[in-house]
Order: C-alpha cells, then structure tokens, then sequence
C-alpha cells in the first residue's frame, strides 16, 4: 500500500497556473463563473472569470450573491453552490442518443457515438462528488451502462474544493456526503487558505498535475487551520435530518396528511428536479425530417412533476401534485436506496433554495417521517446499570390477590419527579432488577409508589418487603405518556388488569389540571370485582362530575352490579364524537389491540393513540438488547408508543 | 314512564334505528312496557323464552347458576342493548337467567307473537334479524376476547 504524500501548499497565484496546464492539456476547463446573479459552472480560461471575493447569502427559496466580508475577501472559492451542477456537462439537457431511418423498405436503428470535450471540473464540492459518484452508480455502473455517460465522465478531471463556508440550505453533514473530501473521492483536492491553497492528489493523474505545479510542503499549521474551517463548517450545519431508518418510515407515511398540505403550497415547477444533482429521469423524442424518414432520439431531462410524466392513456396515474411530490421526495430518500443502494439526494440544499415558495425537505421529513423520539437519557440517578440509589418500603398494602404497592420513600428527587408512564429498575441484593412502572408520584415528598405483580421469586420477594426495607432503585427511564400531546383535547384513558397502575399517574396529572383538557373518559376493564387494583382511585374518580368513568369485569358474582362483560363494550356504542380525542391504553397485549382497533372504529387516528408496551428490560438504556422490538428499544424509546410510530410491531406476533 | 313514554323510547332507541315507518309501527303494537326493580328476573335460563326485551334505562345481568360457585354473571346488557334473543332461535329458550341489577325500564315483545309477526312480513324479518344478529355477534366476540382471559397469569416469570 503506498501512504498517501503529505498535502503540499499552492500560493494564491499558483491557481492560474493549474488553469493554463489543464488548458495546455486541451482541456476546457469549466469552474464557477457568476451569471445572471448566481454561481454557474461555465468554461473559464483564468482566475479572472472566477468569482473572486463572492460570497452567498441562501435560506429557502432565496438565493443572493454577497460581496464577502471580511479579510477573505478575494477568495474565490468563498460560496457554496449555485443552481447549476456539473450533471450539465455529464448528463446534458439534451443529448442525441440514436438515428432512425427508413430507406428502401428497410428500418435501420444506429446508437450515436459520442464524442466529448475533454474537460476539467475545477471546484467540485462534497456533496457535488457524491452526485457524481451516484450518477456513476445509475448511469455507468447501473444495469446497463449509458454509452453517452460513460463517455463524457471519462474525459473529465475533477477538481474538487473542500467547503470552508456553509449556506443555511446545506445538510450534506446528514446524507455523510461533506464538507470534508477524501483524496481518493478526486484527482485532485483543494482546500482555500486565506494565501493559497492545501492540495492533495487522489489518483495518478492528480500526482501529476500535483508535480507540474511544484507546490511547497504544506506547514503544520496550514494543514490544521484548513481541517479547522472544514470543521467548522460541519459544526454550523449540525445534523438536521434524521436518515437513519429514513426509507423505511418514508414508506409508513405514504398516507400522511401533509402530503396533500404540501401539495397546497407547492406550484409543481419542477425546479427541484432541475437543480437537483442526481435526479436523472428522462424522456425521449424522436426529432425527424418532413417525411419521416430519417429521425434522431433525443433523450432530454424531464421531472416527474410534469404533468404527463406518469400519464397513460387513460390519464395520469399521479395526477394530484400530492402524488407527485410524494413520488420525488419518497424515491430521492426511500425507493432510491433499494434501487441503488444509496440515497438519491446529497444535501446539497439546492431544491430548497430555489423552490419559489421555500418548500425545505428537511422540515417536511421531520413532519412526514419524523425519527424514533429518543429521549436524551435524563437519568439524574444511577445511570449505568448496576448502579442504584438507596431507597426504603415505608408502607405496603394489596391491591388484588396477586398484586402489592409499595410505598417507597427516601428515593432520589430525581426519580419522584419522573413523569406518567415511566418505570424504574428495582432490586434487592440477591434479588435480579425488575422493571416496574412508578403508579404514583409524590414529588414533594420524595416518595414514589410501585405497584408489582408477584409473578416470579424476586417479584413476589419485592411484594412481600416489610415496612422499613431499604432496597435499591434506577431511574426515571423510558419515555411515558405524551400529556403535551393531549392538551385541548378530549382524552379517553382504557386500562385493562394492572395496566392501571402505569396510567395512574397520568389521570393524576389529567385531574390535577383538568381545564387544560376536553372531556376526559377513563374505562377499566378487570378479570373479576376483586381483581381491580386501585379500588378506591376508582371509586374517586367515578364520583367526579368532570369525569366520564366506566368499569367492567369479565365476569362477577351476584354482589357485582356493574357492567360485565369486555372493557371495549364501554365506549364502543357511545355516541360522542371521538375523531378528535387523544387515547392512552395500557394493559394486557391482546386487549390492547382490540382497544386500539375499536378506537380506530370511532376515527381516532393512530398517531393519537399511545399504548404502553411491556417487554423484557434490562439496562434501561436501549443496549442490553432484550426488550428491541422492531426498530425500537422499549426501555429506551417506550415503553409508551403511538400506534402510528409501532406500525406492525404493533400486531405482528414474535418481534 | 307512561305509554307515550314507552313509545318515545322505543322510538329513540338506537336498537329500532334505520327501521322503515311501516315496520316501526308493526313493532310498537307489539311492544311493551316492562319496569323491573334490582333482583326481578326477567327470564330463567333453560326456561321457554317468553319475550325479547330492548333495555331503555338501568342494567340488566346474564347469569349462569354454577354448582358450588352460585351465581355468576358472564354479562351485563346495557341501554339500547338486547336481551332474549333465543325467542327468535330455535328452541326458544333462555341461555341464561336474565335479573336486573337495577332499577330497568326495558321494551318487551312476546315472543310468539314477535315470531308470528316475523313469519308474515318479510321486510320486517330482514329488518330485525340483522339487528339481532349484531347484537348476538357483537358479544360472541366478547365471549372469545373473555376465554382469553387475558387478565390471568400466563406464565411463571424468572423475575
């Protein structure tokens, strides 16, 4: 393996001459040029027609040129990119693929061999060689290769610029394709210094070119203030879209209101798919004389926004400009990847620049397909598993035959101010940790209570502790009910078994601040009268004029006379609205999901309905791997969940 | 409730709904008043089922006598529900004892006459069969979803 050679260091002025040797070597040399008030990629034959001292000013759907501030001011490298892209000169607008002819009774078809310039790319940025690099994959190492790309790729050297600056429309930092640019990435890679230029060459062709221009070994210092702009850049972009698990939660929102909202502010101009970088779809026409004997196959880009892009006969098959945006933006960061195995957009921001109405693909994917919520872990105490913080039983009491609370107190502040639907890792030595949902907050006096089940040896250990035990507690973990999310609207609270106890907390907040809610509903549903835990929480609320209460049992003796029956048959036949209302659920897996489907039977949507799942836990922070269910963690991302964001992880047996 | 009290609920019950003008009035004549105070049976299971009753107001219980454990109720009929299906399904009788478990005002018809009526008018029969049906579908469900018992203890945990 040779080592690659340290960068070397070319003066300002050396720039001129890599432009005379690459036009000695009969290259056209195509570079940034300020046209019409915008950065365009067009032949340059000096530093001169470059944009010197230029910078840019970007935000969606405005694009200025700005003389740069500053002592940078004669850069010529001090924007980022314009609406142009090199895919003009790798894939033109229009290209003449084949020739048709019909003379003497016979039809003859010829390719058109292509002959290119040969060019030079000066400037090519990050996110400008990944397009290059996709359009490779498409065009040239796709299924059958196009003898027109293949052919102009080949005649170009690429140049490229490492960005020391970043416009506010710039996320090449998410898709992994900037600002910084591997050697091997370009022949020949350039970073702007304030007097000149780093260089590093990434093929032979490059060395080359590196040697002709006799450059200086680069100091230390050169080397470490041009790594530091380059940082800098990617400091100021940050990471505004979440691609991890992108295409996949693309593909579970295709129903997803704000397509059609999209579709009311967008104007269908295709500018996005011009601008882009990679979008590649074409059609062709046939260019022919006046009897039609001799034609030319003209492939041009098209846009499927176009109108008749997916028309048949009968019609376009995406005829709402809904359809279509749906198609670019899902193809761009979902099909694309199991098309070519990679994204189709780069970051460069160029669509969300020059969209006329300031449409950002970044925002309307964090609103299509917004990322798994992963909370940053809050825990104040105990955080690393196996690290517990003391606590103490102050008083038990039974719930149901099989079910104890324990009233903890002396417990962490931290933990007595978690919120409705979090659990804590409980334990006593020689006892394993277990998961258990806090059933009620006393914050003030740094006291939690616990409602455990006594199904195995250190449940029923825990169950059965004697008032003053000390024992060991981890938490708050995990991510509990999204009251925010309930707030003005009407909330329908169904628990089924000990699934109460969870919820418990979130009705005290509910009732706690009872205006800021709608009509507020709450349904258990237990095995028998005396299997329902909380008896007198219920009772309570059952009394409360502002409550709309309801309980059922599966079955009862004589002494029952409440309803009877399945904890769905509650609020399935009511004849309020439920379209708007916010559900929480919490209980056994299957009553759950005949909850939720009844819910859904009323309108409400899956997004507003959240269900508390219970799986294995262990360390409480999403590593151990026991409690993984589909894409999530549910110790870490739950145990609370919309329905929506579960998708078949929801139904689907064994995940 | 007096009589145009009877037939204002029956009107407004959600179980008569949708019914045709016609069939509606063929129901009402045959529709009763029934008032029952908590304890009152209203059926007994195993015994011919002497009316299909709408509960209106109050509760009502399906019971099941269990040697050694009594009485149990397996479901409760809540307002705008049916009870007595089986005066419609051969053998006509009760599956379960029916009592209010409160005080329930419910519309009765008597079954001989309800069949006799169902007999001779087909619209009225494809009327009302589909509702009963739901109902009795409706609590099959139930039935399947309670012999889960997901309430139970599915396993021995190691925890």
């Amino acid at each position: 393996m040779v080592t690659a050679a340290p960068p070397s260091f070319l003066p300002r002025a050396g720039l001129d001459r890599l432009i005379a040797l690459l036009r000695d070597d009969g290259r056209r040399v195509i570079g940034p040029t300020v046209v019409d008030g915008a950065v365009a990629y067009e032949e340059i034959a000096s530093t001169a027609d470059l944009p010197l001292g230029w910078s840019d000013e970007q935000s969606p759907g405005r694009y200025r040129l700005v003389e740069s501030p500053g002592p940078g001011r004669e850069r010529a490298f001090g924007y980022t990119v314009g609406p142009a892209s090199w895919k003009r000169y790798t894939f033109p607008p229009r290209v003449d693929i084949g020739r048709g002819r019909d003379a003497d009774g016979t039809v003859t078809y010829e390719p058109v061999a292509p002959e290119p310039d040969a060019l030079a790319f000066l400037g090519v940025r990050g996110c400008e060689l990944a397009a290059l690099r996709i359009q490779d994959r498409v065009l040239r190492d796709g299924p059958v290769a196009d003898p027109d790309y293949v052919a102009r790729r080949r005649a170009a050297l690429v140049i490229a610029v490492e960005c020391t600056v970043a416009a506010s429309t710039c996320f090449c930092t998410s898709m992994g394709t900037g600002p910084e640019i591997a050697r091997e990435s370009a022949d020949l890679v350039l970073t702007e210094l304030d007097d000149g230029y780093l260089l590093r060459s990434g093929t032979d062709d490059g060395r080359r070119l590196e040697a002709r221009l006799d450059p200086r070994p680069a100091t230390d210092d050169e080397v470490a203030h041009a790594r530091a702009s380059v940082a800098d850049v990617r400091r100021r972009i940050g990471d505004p879209v979440a691609v991890q698990g992108l295409p996949g939660r693309l593909q579970a929102r295709l129903d997803h209101p704000r397509w059609a909202e999209i579709a009311e502010r967008c104007l269908g101009c295709a500018n996005c798919t011009l601008v882009c970088p990679t979008c590649f779809c074409t059609s062709v026409t046939q260019r022919s004389d006046l009897d039609s004997r001799d034609s030319v196959a003209v492939r041009g880009w098209d846009s499927c926004f176009s109108g008749d892009f997916a028309k048949v006969a009968g019609g376009s098959f995406r005829w709402r400009r809904q359809d279509r945006y749906r198609q670019w933006l899902t193809h761009k960061f979902s099909t694309w990847v199991d098309q070519f195995g990679a994204f189709g957009c780069v970051g460069c921001g160029r669509c969300v620049t020059w969209c006329p109405v300031g449409i950002d693909v970044r925002e309307e994917l964090a609103v299509i397909a917004p990322p798994a919520a992963r909370r940053p872990l809050p825990m104040a105490a105990a955080a690393a598993p196996g690290d517990f913080t003391p606590a103490r039983v102050e008083r038990t009491w039974p719930e149901t035959p099989d079910t104890t609370t324990l009233l903890l107190t002396d417990v962490d502040p931290a933990i007595a101010h978690g919120a409705p639907g979090q659990f804590v890792m409980v334990t006593r030595p020689g006892l394993p940790a277990v998961p258990i949902s806090v059933s009620r907050y006393h914050p003030e006096g740094d006291a939690i209570e616990l409602s455990i089940r006594a199904a195995g040896p250190a449940t029923a250990t825990l169950s059965s502790l004697a008032p003053g035990t000390p024992l060991g507690v981890r938490g708050p973990l995990g991510r509990g009910w999204p009251l925010e999310a309930a707030e003005g609207r009407d909330v329908i609270v169904v628990s089924g078994g000990i699934g109460l106890s969870p919820l418990r907390p979130a009705i005290d907040a509910l009732l706690e601040d009872r205006p800021r809610y709608g009509t507020v509903r709450l349904y258990h549903g237990a095995r028998t009268p005396n299997d329902r835990p909380h008896k007198d929480d219920l009772a309570t609320w059952a009394a409360r004029p502002d409550v709309e209460a309801g309980e059922t049992v599966d079955r009862a003796g004589t002494g029952w006379t409440g309803p009877v029956g399945v904890v769905t048959h509650l609020f399935d036949a009511g004849r309020w609205d439920a379209r708007d209302a916010v559900a929480f659920v919490c209980g056994p897996e299957r009553m759950m999901q005949a909850t939720v489907s009844t819910l859904e039977d009323r309108g409400l949507r899956p997004e507003r309905i959240h269900v508390s799942m219970e799986r294995h836990m262990e360390c409480g922070i999403g590593l151990c791997g026991h409690c993984q269910l589909g894409r999530f963690f549910v110790c870490r991302d739950g145990p609370v969940f919309s329905r929506a964001e579960l998708g078949d992880a929801f139904i689907l047996e064994g995940v | 409730m007096d009589v145009s009290g009877t037939i204002g609920a029956f009107h407004g019950s959600p179980f008569v709904a949708g019914l045709a003008p016609s069939e509606r009035r063929r129901l009402a004549a045959l529709a009763v008043r029934r008032t029952a105070e908590p304890g009152d049976v209203l059926l007994h299971e195993d015994a011919p089922t002497t009316h299909l009753g709408i509960v209106v107001d109050g509760r009502v219980a399906l019971r099941l006598q269990v040697p050694g454990r009594g009485s149990i109720t397996v479901l409760t009929v809540e307002p705008g529900d049916v009870f007595g299906w089986s005066a419609l399904v051969p053998p006509y009788r009760s599956t379960s004892t029916v009592v209010a478990v409160e005080r329930t005002e419910a519309i009765v018809f008597d079954a001989v006459a309800l069949r006799a009526a169902l007999d001779e008018d087909d619209g009225l029969a494809a009327s009302l069969y589909p509702r009963v049906l739901r109902s009795v579908a409706r609590r099959l469900e139930a039935t399947r979803m309670q012999l889960l018992d997901v309430f139970g203890r599915e396993v021995d945990a190691a925890w």
